[in-house]
């Protein structure tokens, strides 16, 4: 087994620590994501991983080989750079054959080799051209071929959709998951953008500005129940509402104060989830009901006042200000042409949600 | 008006350019094509112009004089070479090595020497030659040398002195080619596997290749026409161009096969670099003949 493990690495860049005593296993074969803000160190990272940078302590293995010291030259992980870094004086077939070159290979073998990347990233006919002549797509693509070309055991993937626009990196993530389907190698793909890692991650990395890991977990794990405020607000949007943990009849309760005691259920036993202390509700826009009549079925019912509308096309987004003055977010599928009520500014509304939607967190 | 004043607003750039033009026609290409008359046409005492004739050609060709252009020739090539050899290491060392901030003052003890005169500069070498210089004088103390060793008038006096005052021309281009050069290429190219011998040789001096260039052509054009640095430290033992031609004008007053001596050495680099632009044309023409082949093959099938 080829997987990364990375054990209590620290690095600092002109002073400032960027990764505090990490630790990380990816398995292998996995489309794995690390999402973070900008600067929170998930490049440094990936450049640790690739060999680019050395640590300054701990230890990174691929399988059980370490290779902390490792010159980069030697390690069998690739990279596809942020702005692609094509040389511009090869054709596409010479940037895709230069790591075969290098090998001192064969020429029939570059040759097949090198044609049989152009393919799997549907660039065949170009390898002629200059990367000065293609499109930012096309680009992307002879990257990606480039990196994969010499089969590594893992690929490194930093920001690589950043310079597209939002079409083409909608049709490339598709095509590198189907890509990583086929090569079954590890990917290890950077990026800022929550929405392009919960699609292609098989699992995910959350990394906070601090440079700590803050959760593990696949996509809808992290995006369903997180289990900090950070990922819950960084990963899509949330509401957070302060409050206090009670306990009665055996049913979990949040008391608000100036507002409401909301009925929450949360089967884990977690250990600061001791009565009287205080947490945050984490409630998803999506999972709130808007409407301007009362509805039975629901555990929880608040009422408030539309501040704000935004109009989406597909949903629509309402701002409500609450009794308390918070302003919960709330999403609606626009489901049809004339709904049955029609809700405006400085309407009333109910919202409603189901105590198993509200996820708990530490205060 | 309203025309002028809109012919003035479009021509702009042209008219700002009009004084270097002015200054390049009048005091250069007027005198490269006096020049040119004077080679051509046979003096007759009382007329301007005489009938056209090729004898000063000739008579330059039966001369000495042709070895002097083969030997600037050679002097320039051997300058450019050495420069280059030279100038390569230093400018990637001061590109890629050496920090930002020192940078500039490398470059600033690179460029000094250049702020004096060309003739300063030899006279600098003097003190240091000469058979009382502190060169010659130290190595004689040290044993180096025997009493009746000259470092003047030889031809390696002469190289040391071209390549002491051309040597900057070679590192600038090259520094500023691999100064601007996107360091990522070197990460990914060791991404790929190659080691820095590797990269240099696939990468760095590759994408250097304009900045090589263009350090030869500012070394050797300038070198080929030289002539102050090899009379003053070569003596009269050497021909050279430059110096045969100043000969023929100042000394045996000359002009007319000054003149035809001049033309063809200019012709000389005029034609290297018309070549070279002609040879890079027709590998070009080959190239697109070639993918038209091939894609009329593709549409074949």
């Amino acid at each position: 087994m080829r997987r990364i493990r990375v054990e209590n690495v620290t690095k600092s860049i002109d002073g400032e620590v960027i990764l505090d005593n990490l630790s990380l296993e990816i398995p292998q074969g996995q489309f794995f994501a690390l999402l973070g803000p900008s600067g929170c160190g998930k490049t440094t990272l990936l450049r640790l991983l690739a060999g680019l940078e050395g640590v300054d302590s701990g230890r990174i293995y691929l399988g059980d080989e370490d290779i902390t010291h490792v010159p980069i030259y030697k390690r069998r992980i690739n990279t596809v750079f942020q702005q692609y870094a094509l040389f511009p004086h090869l054709t596409v077939f010479e940037n895709i054959a230069y790591s075969l070159r290098v090998k001192k290979m064969s020429s029939e073998k570059i040759k097949t080799k090198t044609q049989d990347a152009l393919k799997m990233v549907r660039l065949a006919g170009l390898d002629g051209k200059y990367p000065a002549s293609l499109s930012g797509g096309q680009q992307q693509r002879v990257a990606l071929a480039r990196a994969i070309v010499n089969e590594p055991d893992v690929l490194l993937l930093d920001e690589p959709l950043a310079a597209l626009d939002l079409k083409l990196k909608e049709e490339m993530l598709i095509e590198l998951i189907d890509l990583q389907d086929k090569l079954e190698t590890t990917f290890i793909y950077v990026t800022h953008d929550q929405a392009e890692a919960l699609t292609v991650a098989d699992q995910m990395a959350i990394m906070n500005k601090r440079g700590k890991l803050e959760q593990i977990g696949t996509p809808k794990q992290i995006y369903e129940f997180p289990t900090t405020r950070f990922v819950a607000n960084f990963v899509g949007s949330t509401n957070i509402i302060e409050g206090t943990f009670h306990v009665r009849d055996g049913q979990q309760k949040v008391e608000v104060e100036g507002l409401t005691i909301f009925n929450v259920y949360n089967p884990l036993d977690k250990h600061w989830m001791i009565p009287g202390c205080r947490l945050f509700m984490s409630i998803r826009p999506e999972k709130i009901y808007i409407s301007k009549t009362e509805k039975e079925g629901f555990s929880n019912h608040i009422q408030g006042r539309v501040v704000d509308i935004i109009y989406y096309g597909m949903s629509t987004r309402y701002y409500v200000k609450l009794r308390n003055g918070q302003v919960l977010i709330v999403f609606e599928q626009n489901e049809e042409h004339f709904p049955q009520e029609v809700i405006d500014y400085d309407d009333l509304v109910h919202l409603y949600f189901q105590k198993e939607n509200v996820v708990l967190l530490e205060h | 008006m309203k025309i002028i004043r809109r012919i003035v607003a479009e021509e702009f750039p042209f008219i700002l350019a009009c004084p270097a033009l002015v200054w390049q026609v009048f005091f250069l290409f007027l005198p490269v094509c006096v020049l040119l008359l004077y080679s051509f046409f046979e003096l007759i005492p009382g007329h301007w112009l005489g009938s056209f004739t090729l004898d000063y050609y000739r008579q330059i060709v039966h001369s000495r004089a042709l070895w002097a252009i083969l030997n600037s020739s050679i002097l320039a090539l051997i300058t450019s070479t050495i420069c280059f050899v030279l100038a390569y290491p230093l400018a990637y060392f001061l590109a890629i090595k050496v920090a930002k901030k020192l940078r500039m003052f490398f470059l600033f003890l690179l460029i000094l020497p250049s702020w004096t005169s060309i003739v300063v500069q030899v006279y600098a070498w003097f003190f240091l030659l000469d058979k009382k210089g502190y060169l010659t004088q130290f190595l004689y103390n040290a044993g180096f040398i025997s009493d009746n060793f000259h470092f003047l008038n030889s031809y390696g006096t002469i190289l040391i002195g071209m390549v002491s005052a051309y040597l900057p021309f070679m590192v600038f281009p090259i520094y500023a080619v691999l100064e601007r050069m996107d360091k990522r290429f070197l990460e990914a190219s060791a991404d790929l596997g190659a080691n820095g011998r590797e990269t240099f040789r696939r990468v760095v001096f590759p994408l250097s290749l304009p900045g090589v260039y263009a350090g030869f052509l500012l070394v050797f054009i300038p070198s080929f026409g030289e002539f102050a640095i090899p009379s003053l430290l070569g003596g009269s033992k050497y021909a050279f161009w430059g110096s045969v031609i100043v000969d023929r004008f100042l000394r045996s007053r000359d002009w007319r096969s000054g003149a035809a001596l001049a033309i063809l050495g200019v012709s000389i680099p005029v034609m290297l670099v018309a070549s070279s632009f002609i040879v890079k044309k027709i590998i070009e023409i080959k190239k697109r003949r070639e993918k038209k082949r091939l894609t009329a093959v593709k549409d074949q099938w």
